[in-house]
């Protein structure tokens, strides 16, 4: 047993059903590595779960080990932040939310919004890839991220890329630990490259659009070289959408945005779009993060942008219908969605998951249960098939993890 | 891997076979075109060179090198600065430069698949019409591939908006060093699964060979405002660029030139730009409104920052001659100094003033002269060490320069490299960014794409793990060998 941060587990701190014996509880991230270096040596080697803010926690499948947990939430330093040089180093516990606060006190942010910035926690959104409405404008995890340093399942730590934005020095050990869920090391600390907070900002709401109209909408919008920060689109039980628009930047760029958009929005007879109020549009991204939250199935759905409303209606379709209180988002500009809701029948939900997964593979794309109730991850994976290049994928978790000891069975194909 | 390697008629035997004699060069004249890239001090003559032409070809390549356990060195353009495609003794060079189709123009999706020899150049061309561009921009992007641009994650200037070539990759065809062929990433985001394809882009051609590349293109931005401002000296440039950061702008550019390199850029191309200590070069664009209200803004900054003069080009002609002095500023340099080496370092942009006044020190110390011409908005320095090959021992001192210069960067928080790549020429500075256990992790990484080594062997790593055999435990499963899963 450890001399430091160790603790015996509770019923609390169980992964998907599986309960560990001993959580690790460090504090600095030289404990850390302690604490996974002891973890190798304890009968035989123990197999390990990092957790942060367990917002994504969900995500995966349980793990078919479970000797241990690592909590990042005292690792909650910000190590360092260049105002000037529009970077931030964080450790791997720090929330989205206290990040954000000292930000803010310089006038910039990470442009990375998630739902539950006040839980999810900087190694978590790195591990779970997680993103929210800003992807739009600003990309994902990977665009963000430009340093990383983790501590490896025999406890050394390795650092990759650095503390400028532009660096090529070396293989991107960032880009590798993004969405890898904790198998293959712990992220230790993060570092991000920021963004200035926009002086101004508009959200737009153009209510129960068609499917089809929300692919022409989004297609104007590029072809009139409009720039939006955020466009989602929320769907609606009748097949229909709210697409909502949010442009930031400059009090006139904003304004000209906002005024060109909703001239396209409007173009078409018996259509609106209006300017929400401050008010207004925070109880819209408080209605997204809510759909992103809700319900004990979630599925992401990946598939290309154009048609994406179109796609994503028809994939859906039979999995939303076996659901009670059904919602969906899409990102239509990313061909990205969730559909969530809440599983009456597990049969008739797993076969519209794997119907839905037929029609997406058809044109590349995806489904991942990010959340699913055990009833229905007995009947399907939740990462569906496994990518043509999960030969590789097994190459490099065995390579930095050779006795399978980190988060065992919770990643695509079974890593 | 084969113990006994094939003699160099047989494996030029079976490489003839594969892509036909016609496309494979053993000939001593003809190699001699392949013993560098635009790293041109370091010379390796190569055993052969082949040139395949499909995806196909390069698996069949890769596994009649594995066999016969030569090395091979993918090449695109040759237009790399660190030396990424500089040969191995006796190994194969593969030039992808017959594979140059543009595959595939999707714009609805903001997609174009190409082969990995088309010119970067070529993908904006293609789609120009249609309003879209590729974003990546490297000096050398009228000459220099995809291919090498996945390789080198290359950059350009405008890459302080818009990012880096791994921004704008979405999938890779890839074969790898057994001559197997796998896809990363693809045509819609967020395949479930490792981002390998973020750790190919850049890895300077150690993990596989690209033998197919999805872009992803953007619409051109509605505005575009450029200008040209003098400075006294770098100080006041330096500090322009730290105001206009700070004001929340995100230029799509910002371009540093100091004395020297104004001198060149001048005397190369005929730009009519004054005598000063300093020049920036800077691009806002986006939307209308928005592009003029940060353009006049910026234009503010770097008069209360002490600009001298600030010209706004009236045209597009004169917009492209302004670029065009910049772009050429490293050749230009030729015409100022009988002979330089280009250096790329990155420091936080904050120290711009403060480091290339340490860097005139150290030049004048050792009686040498820097030019200096960079992404400033970055911090992506790339100084030029001006030398004369004829006066004895200044070639030496101006290679021992560029190295000490890199060690500044470190030691201010920064990179040996921004945007060349580490190659043969920086192998030697890595353990001055990372620890052994840092070389140690990426070498694992390579472990797992190419245990034989084979692929760009010398590059990027200064002393090379060994693989050894597969590590850990490894159990058939029933479920596993009908490829199906990996579970215990």
């Amino acid at each position: 047993m450890s001399l430091w941060a160790a603790r015996a587990a509770a019923e609390s701190d169980a992964v998907l059903g599986a309960r560990p014996a001993v959580v690790y509880e460090p504090s600095t991230v030289e404990e850390a590595s302690l604490a996974v270096a002891e973890s190798a040596r304890e009968g035989g080697g123990q197999s390990l779960v990092f957790v942060g803010g367990a917002t994504e926690l969900e995500l995966g499948a349980p793990p078919s080990r479970l000797d241990a947990i690592l909590r990042t939430g005292r690792l909650d330093r910000v190590l360092e932040h260049a105002p000037s040089d529009q970077i931030v180093v964080a450790e791997a516990g720090v929330t989205l939310a206290a990040l954000a606060a000292v930000l803010a006190a310089h006038g910039q942010r990470l442009a990375l919004d998630p739902p539950s910035p006040e839980r999810a926690t900087v190694g978590g959104v790195v591990a779970s890839n997680a993103f929210g409405p800003l992807r739009a404008r600003y990309g994902s995890v990977r665009d963000l991220i430009i340093g990383i340093s983790i501590i490896r399942a025999d406890g050394r730590m390795a650092h990759g890329g650095g503390k400028v934005v532009k660096n090529v020095a070396g293989f991107d050990l960032p880009k590798l630990m993004v969405g890898s869920l904790g198998t293959l090391g712990l992220i230790a600390t993060a570092t991000f490259r920021l963004h200035p907070l926009p002086e101004d900002g508009v959200t737009l709401l153009s209510a129960r659009r068609g499917a089809a109209e929300i692919g022409r909408l989004v297609a104007r919008m590029r072809e009139s070289q409009l720039e939006p920060a955020a466009v989602i689109a929320f769907g609606l039980p009748d097949g229909r959408f709210d697409l909502a628009v949010r442009f930031e930047g400059f009090g006139r760029g904003v304004l000209e945005q906002r005024d060109r958009f909703t001239a396209l929005a409007s173009a078409e007879e018996g259509v609106s779009c209006e300017a929400l109020d401050a008010a207004a549009a925070r109880d819209l991204w408080a209605r997204h993060d809510g759909a992103r939250r809700a319900g004990s199935l979630r599925a992401k759905v990946a598939m290309r942008p154009a048609r994406s409303a179109e796609t994503s209606a028809a994939a859906l379709a039979p999995l939303l219908a076996s659901l009670e209180n059904p919602a969906g988002v899409l990102y239509p500009t990313l061909g990205l969605g969730f559909a969530s809701g809440d599983v009456r029948d597990p049969d008739a939900a797993a076969a519209a998951v794997g119907a839905a997964r037929s029609r997406l593979a058809a044109e590349g794309g995806s489904l991942v249960l990010h959340a699913a109730p055990e009833t229905l991850r007995s009947r399907v994976d939740v990462w569906g098939e496994p990518p043509p290049a999960i030969g590789l994928l097994r190459s490099v978790k065995s390579r930095l993890d050779p006795a399978r000891r980190l988060a065992p069975g919770r990643f695509v194909g079974g890593i | 891997m084969s113990a006994v390697p094939a003699s160099a008629e047989d494996l030029a035997g079976r490489l003839a076979g594969i892509v036909g004699a016609r496309h494979v060069i053993a000939d001593a004249a003809e190699l001699s075109t392949y013993e560098c890239d635009g790293l041109t001090g370091v010379r390796v003559r190569p055993g052969l060179v082949v040139l395949p032409a499909s995806t196909e070809e390069v698996a069949e390549v890769m596994r009649a090198a594995a066999a016969a356990g030569v090395p091979i060195v993918a090449r695109g353009a040759g237009t790399g600065l660190s030396g990424g495609a500089l040969p191995v003794a006796g190994g194969i060079v593969l030039s992808l430069s017959r594979m140059r189709r543009i595959l595939e123009v999707d714009l609805e999706n903001g997609l174009v698949r190409v082969e990995p020899g088309v010119i970067n150049l070529d993908v904006s061309r293609a789609i120009a019409e249609q309003g879209y561009y590729y974003a990546p921009d490297p000096s050398s992007q009228s000459i220099c591939t995809i291919g090498g641009n996945v390789a080198e994650n290359s950059g350009g200037a405008h890459c302080l908006k818009y990012g880096f070539t791994v921004n704008h990759v979405r999938g890779a065809r890839v074969v790898l060093s057994d001559g197997s062929v796998v896809d990363l990433g693809g045509p819609v985001l967020d395949a479930p699964g490792y981002d390998l394809l973020g750790v190919l882009v850049g890895s300077e051609g150690l993990l596989g060979i690209v033998t197919e590349v999805v872009l992803r293109v953007l619409r051109k931005p509605a505005a575009t405002r450029t200008f040209f401002a003098t400075f006294p000296s770098t100080d006041e440039a330096g500090e322009a660029v730290s105001a206009i950061i700070a004001s929340g702008i995100v230029p799509a550019a910002i371009e540093m030139m100091d004395r020297l390199a104004i001198l060149a850029a001048k005397a190369a191309t005929g730009v009519d730009w004054p005598d000063v200590g300093a020049a920036l070069l800077m691009d806002v664009d986006g939307p209308l409104a928005e592009v003029e209200h940060t353009s006049e803004n910026a234009i503010d900054l770097a008069r209360r920052a002490g600009a001298l003069e600030i010209r706004r080009p009236r045209d597009e002609d004169e917009r492209a001659l302004m670029w065009k002095g910049r772009k050429s500023a490293f050749a230009a340099v030729g015409r100022i100094s009988p002979n330089y080496f280009v250096q790329d370092g990155v420091i936080p942009r904050s120290e711009i003033a403060r480091v290339l006044r340490e860097i005139e020190t150290m030049a004048a110390r050792v009686g040498l002269r820097v030019a200096n011409v960079f992404h400033a908005g970055d911090g992506n320095l790339h100084p030029l060490v001006l030398y004369d090959r004829k006066v004895p021992g200044q070639e030496l001192a101006a290679e021992e320069l560029g190295g000490e210069i890199l060690r500044l960067c470190v030691r201010y928080g920064g990179s040996i490299t921004g945007e060349h790549g580490v190659g043969a020429d920086k192998a030697a500075y890595m353990p001055d960014m990372f620890s052994g256990d840092d070389l140690d992790t990426m070498g694992l990484v390579r472990c797992a794409f190419d245990p034989s080594g084979l692929l760009n062997p010398g590059k990027v790593f200064p002393t090379p793990r060994l693989c050894g055999d597969r590590p850990g435990p490894f159990r058939p499963h029933a479920a596993e060998a009908a490829g199906r899963a990996w579970r215990e």
